[in-house]
């Protein structure tokens, strides 16, 4: 590289230099022959660039000028994040003034700067409330504990509370680290507050606070089993309830052994569904083995003492009814079921 | 008043002129121009003047080679730029007869 080829390269880079705030492709495009044409003025005139054209920053000044590149009109990155955030900014300061009068404020910052003292203080208390989930390790209600411990959580809330109130009162003076910090914190703050709300909001909704469901639904909730008794005390088995409708009205679930089976679907399961669980004893002659039929045109004694007396009644010599459908009985068979009408 | 002022409004114009008896690169233009008698004309305007024209879709380049220096890359005028160059210069002439004839009003010699 010749003496004339370094001076230029040199002018070219100052001249780069001082169009830097210039976006790249723009000032690409202004110096891309630059070289070349200073070589032409090199060749054909004596003296240096510097002397032949000046220094070349004025130089930039007068290409930036002639080209129509004045500083505004090319921007780089900067610059233009700069305009979008004053574009936002006008914007945010419209809407101030537009949602003032709503209000009945001047702006809208007007109003809300009111509420700063109440946020501060809610600041304080949810800051507490954070120290309560992490040191409960989850769990929380509505006032801050420390550990567990309600008091140090209540000398907890007092003072976060307070230093809130004095980080707000400050702020104005706090320098740029502080204040981001500030800012972030409360960022986390306002978040875990969402958070916890969605959490409380979904434990009322299921009942997690103690409240017994059954005591505002329906009075048969609580009906684990139904048990049917017939005009003489017996216990009347593969019962089916319907209502007015025909519609099969299901109480109850069957939850003892041996006999889900039989019915796959547990709404055709009669009742009961644990006959061994009966409350009234003895159980009717109707489950009684071969001797049952006299039983139907003379009930015995004991039967009639059921359901009423159950303790008392005494069980008749065959009472082991495993199998409640053994031999001829009175009980309603298994398949005849009343018909819907309509 | 200087002559550079007056130049910037019309440095397009006498660059587009110059172009339009024949193209030209850079320096050439540049030195055109001062032999027409704008002597006062920066290298960097004329430059700057040159790649915004370009960038305006005014002008043209293609690239000479040369043997003794550098590829020389030469400006012309296209369609466009003949154009403006028409209606750039009729706008001149009215101005310039109107401030002739201000100036004649008040009794300056021309």
């Amino acid at each position: 590289m010749t003496v004339a080829e370094q001076e230029i390269t040199d002018y070219v880079a100052r001249v780069r230099a001082a169009l830097a705030d210039l976006p790249p492709g723009q000032r690409d495009e202004l110096t891309e022959d630059l070289a070349d044409h200073l070589t032409e003025v090199a060749a054909e005139a004596e003296g240096t660039l510097v002397e032949r054209l000046g220094e070349p920053e004025t130089y930039a000044a007068e290409l930036r000028a002639a080209a129509g590149a004045a500083p505004g009109s090319g921007r780089n990155l900067d610059q233009r994040v700069a305009s979008a955030v004053a574009r936002v900014r006008g914007r945010l300061r419209t809407m101030d003034t537009r949602l003032g009068p709503p209000l009945g404020y001047e702006t809208a910052s007007d109003f809300l700067q009111l509420l700063r003292p109440g946020w501060w203080v809610l600041r304080g208390y949810l800051a507490a409330m954070l120290i309560t989930v992490i040191s409960t390790g989850g769990s929380f209600g509505l006032l801050p504990r420390f550990g567990g411990e309600l008091l140090a959580g209540m000398i907890m809330l007092v003072g976060f509370v307070l230093a809130s109130i004095w980080i707000g009162r400050s702020s104005g003076r706090l320098t740029r680290w502080p204040r981001s910090a500030v800012q972030v914190g409360s960022v986390v703050l306002v978040v875990f507050a969402f958070a916890a709300l969605i959490q409380a909001e979904d434990r009322m909704r299921y009942g997690d606070y103690g409240i017994d469901p059954t005591s505002v639904n329906g009075p048969y909730d609580q009906v684990r089993d139904v048990f049917v008794y017939d005009s003489e005390g017996r216990l009347v088995e593969n019962a089916r309830l319907f209502d007015q409708n025909g519609n099969p009205i299901r109480l109850g679930y069957p939850d003892c052994e041996g006999r889900v089976d039989e019915y796959g679907n547990p709404l055709l399961r009669p009742y009961p569904y644990c006959v061994g669980r009966a409350p009234f004893g003895p159980r009717g002659p109707g489950v009684s083995p071969p001797s049952a039929p006299a039983a139907i045109s003379t009930p015995t004694p004991e039967s009639t003492a059921a359901p009423t007396s159950g303790p008392t009644g005494t069980p008749t010599p065959s009472g082991t009814p495993g199998e409640p459908s053994a031999g001829p009985t009175v009980t309603p068979s298994d398949t005849p079921t009343p018909t819907p009408t309509g | 008043m200087d002559t550079t002022q007056l130049l910037k409004g019309v440095l397009d114009l006498a660059v587009l002129a110059v172009l339009r008896e024949e193209d030209g690169y850079g320096y050439d233009i540049l030195r055109r121009l001062r032999e027409a008698g704008l002597e006062e004309v920066g290298d960097a305007s004329v430059y700057g003047t040159l790649r915004r024209l370009f960038a305006a879709g005014l002008l043209t380049t293609y690239v000479v080679p040369s043997e003794s220096g550098p590829h020389r890359k030469y400006y012309s005028l296209n369609a466009a730029g003949r154009d403006q160059l028409t209606r750039s210069g009729k706008l001149w002439r009215s101005f310039a007869t109107t401030m002739d004839s201000l100036l004649d009003d008040r009794g300056m010699a021309a």
